[in-house]
């Protein structure tokens, strides 16, 4: 019941500031504008001019698997950026302003709190992400060539999973800090820290949550799903469960502290 | 002229929604009360930098409260 109506009252207040119009229009952007760019980008030097005479460029033709994998390198970069942003006011801001002690002293369990709220998050860049990628793959299909959908829908569910996780991280900084701008520069901070240890051990450690798009990349090219992959989309949805944990334990910590 | 046209159907898309996130982003300054920072500036912000305008105006721009 409680946790229901944390949950509406979160969607809600995602409406009335316009989140609903505005991050699913974000991330259909974010979405198309990668392989769209290609497709017309020798079109455009074409029609811009200013090609010394005879000039040949060269344009390797781009199969769509590449294509769409385009999308998930937008929203790694700009998408979790987004996430962070939209989700670093979503408990610390009520925790500043005063509003998370009135809920926390009625009886309101503390994760029911944070997941009602999670999960409202969760839901909104769920169905912008489903936009964002339906239109993105429309285009792929319409430019550069048919892909399957077995294919789309293994990249789709994998790359949500990373979504999942970058969403918990950002709900993880709500409850240690109070302040919005220090949870998004700590949130934004984890992530590229995580991609930059990713890249370091990526021979030894195949299972960061950050090797999923690259996991990802080999199953939109052989059709498989890797055990890899298996094992880096299990040990992600694990991290964000034990990052959920204790996301109760620190906001228990920090209400009472106070 | 022709390629640009040729090409008109598949663009008016992003056209359309970076419209949108404009319309929407200047009728949210216009109802809100207060703003991070003097309204006229938004404005030409939300008009003159694309897409980005908006977004930067609905992260950081809005007051929450």
């Amino acid at each position: 019941m409680q946790w229901m109506t944390i949950f509406k009252k979160e969607l809600l207040g995602d409406w009335r500031s316009m989140k609903w119009i505005w991050v699913p229009l974000v991330f259909i952007l974010l979405c198309i504008m990668d392989p769209l760019m290609t497709y017309f980008m020798p079109r455009i030097l074409d029609s811009v001019g200013g090609m010394p005479e005879g000039a040949v460029i060269e344009f390797p033709e781009v199969p769509p698997t590449e294509a769409i994998m385009m999308s998930l390198t937008e929203l790694s970069m700009f998408g979790s950026l987004l996430i962070a942003a939209i989700t670093m006011s979503v408990i610390a801001g009520e925790r500043k302003s005063g509003v998370a002690e009135l809920i926390l002293v009625k009886p309101v369990n503390y994760f029911s709190y944070i997941t009602s709220k999670w999960a409202a998050k969760l839901f909104l860049i769920f169905i912008s992400y489903s936009l964002g990628m339906l239109a993105s793959w429309y285009y792929v299909d319409l430019l550069f060539g048919g892909l399957s959908a077995e294919r789309f829908f293994g990249l789709f569910i994998f790359y949500f999973i990373w979504l999942i996780f970058t969403v918990t991280v950002a709900i993880f900084y709500n409850t240690i800090f109070k302040r919005p701008g220090i949870v998004l520069a700590a949130s934004v901070g984890t992530y590229i820290a995580l991609s930059i240890l990713a890249q370091v051990f990526a021979n030894r450690s195949p299972w960061f949550p950050n090797n999923i798009s690259s996991h990802i990349r080999s199953l939109m090219a052989s059709g498989e799903v890797s055990s890899d992959l298996w094992i880096a989309a299990g040990v992600t949805v694990g991290i964000s469960i034990i990052l959920l944990i204790a996301s109760n334990f620190s906001l228990r910590k920090a209400e009472l502290a106070e | 002229m022709e390629e640009i046209t040729s090409m008109l159907p598949i663009i008016a898309p992003l056209i359309v929604i970076q419209l949108v996130l404009m319309i929407i982003a200047l009728i949210s300054l216009i109802k809100a009360e207060r703003t991070n920072g003097h309204k006229a500036l938004w404005a030409v912000l939300i008009i003159c930098l694309g897409y980005i305008g908006p977004i930067l105006f609905f992260i950081i721009g809005r007051r929450q409260d």
